[in-house]
């Protein structure tokens, strides 16, 4: 049984649906009867939705062998910040659990161990404290010895 | 010491600069990491465990230091760290604390490694009736007296991890008697086990003091894990006696326990994941003063 996923740039994927049901989303729309014509995914670029498909796949087809689809899942994880962030938004908006969870964990060993400003510097985001935030935060640091 | 802003002076070279920043955010590259739903950025956060959130990602901008007040941030708080405390510029007693104070009593889920203590473990009950998972991994000053008095303030507790303690078999009863909801428990030790040099009638060898209470005090159990425990056949006969719902089952380490024929049969028809004394020990990390 075969399903046709269209990505937001009106690209269409087939796809058996075995592999697409990994995503819940997917799986409540297969289980309401919704599944029946294309299913359009606004929010997943082609590029995007390929990669996804590729693990849903691999994810089915490996799934009895734990050593082969941890060595698979380790390599499809390897990908520029750009691709890490579309395909947690994918996982995400798909609701595929697994994928999810091994990105977010991609991501979090990114920064562990990394001062502030290395964070802000890998992700590229501002310092947006104002002095009485910055003066909060300071107070609250209880912990630490006194140098 | 992680400075809270230690952000560089503007220079055209350097990558990493505002104007740097402003550029990149032009490209086809640049994502938005702000932008990420609430729940996959507390996912992500969650992750760095409480050092990293409190010492680092709280201060990074405003969007996250509210994430990380927000009391569902702290419902599992995990202090996972390297041991080396006397190297660290924090009390991690009360980086924990606080950990548990942002947590409003919502918490459910905590990892304690190399410093919990009696005082802590009255804060965490005194903080929450609702726990269910607790891990205390190499708390030595965790004693026997305060664990059974506190078992009846754990009432929800599904999971309890206690690897590597001062503890004998004592508060097993208590816990028993008090946590009707436990399914899973880690009872681990650090156990050389020699059995070449073991010598006869010496009782330091043959100890079936935890294998007996479990057996006696948690019918419920589903996953055991007594990693370097003194058990012998008699105690792992009882286990299965008094756990009937026994699913998996991690005897690596106990020495004393041979498993062929009956005993052997009967795991094998019980048990789903079985750990057998032998099997190597390489992915659980509390081995480092035995040798395999």
């Amino acid at each position: 049984m075969a399903l046709e996923l269209k990505s937001s740039d009106n690209k269409i994927f087939e796809v058996e649906e075995l592999v697409a049901v990994q995503s819940e989303t997917i799986k409540s729309l297969v289980e309401d009867g919704c599944a029946d014509n294309v299913i359009p995914l606004p929010n997943v670029d082609s590029k995007t939705l390929e990669l996804v498909l590729d693990w849903c796949k691999n994810h089915v087809d490996m799934k009895l062998d734990e050593e082969k689809l941890k060595e698979y899942e380790d390599k499809f994880i390897e990908v520029d910040q750009a691709v890490l962030y579309d395909l947690l938004l994918a996982a995400n908006y798909l609701n595929i659990k697994d994928l999810l969870n091994r990105a977010c964990q991609k991501v979090a060993d990114m920064l562990k161990g990394k001062t502030p400003e290395q964070i802000r510097e890998t992700l590229n985001i501002v310092n947006d404290f104002s002095p009485e935030e910055e003066e909060e935060i300071r107070k609250e640091n209880l912990w630490a010895f006194e140098e | 010491m992680k400075k809270f802003s230690d952000t560089p002076k503007p220079n055209p070279r350097n990558p990493n600069t505002t104007m740097a920043r402003k550029r990149a955010r032009k490209t086809k590259e640049y994502r938005n990491w702000l932008d990420l739903p609430k729940d996959v950025t507390v996912s992500i956060l969650q992750r760095l465990g409480a050092i990293d959130i409190l010492e680092s990602a709280q201060k990074v901008c405003m969007l996250w230091r509210n994430i990380c007040k927000d009391p569902s941030m702290w419902r599992a708080i995990d202090m996972q760290n390297l041991g080396d405390l006397h190297n660290m510029p924090y009390d991690l007693e009360k980086m924990c604390i606080h950990a548990i104070d942002r947590s409003c009593g919502q918490l459910r889920d905590i990892n304690i490694e190399y410093f919990g203590t009696d005082e802590l473990l009255i804060y965490i009950t005194q903080s929450t009736s609702q726990l269910r998972c607790l891990r205390l991994v190499c708390c030595y000053y965790i004693t026997d007296k305060k664990l059974s008095e506190l078992a009846a303030k754990l009432p929800l507790l599904e999971e309890l991890d206690m690897t590597i303690s001062s503890l004998s078999e004592e508060p097993l009863e208590a816990l028993g008697r008090c946590c009707p909801l436990l399914k899973s428990l880690k009872w681990n030790q650090l156990w050389d086990g020699r059995p070449h040099i073991r010598i006869e009638g010496d009782e330091e060898f043959d100890d079936d003091g935890v294998a007996l209470a479990i057996a006696k005090n948690m019918p419920e159990l589903r996953h055991l894990q007594l990693i370097g425990n003194k058990v012998t056949n008699d105690g792992l006969q009882a286990i299965l006696d008094g756990c009937p719902h026994l699913e998996s089952l991690d005897i690596r380490k106990c020495f004393n326990v041979t498993l062929s024929r009956n005993l052997g049969k009967r795991c094998a028809e019980r048990i789903k994941i079985l750990r057998h004394p032998s099997d190597s020990t390489h992915d659980y990390g509390f081995m480092a003063e035995i040798s395999d």
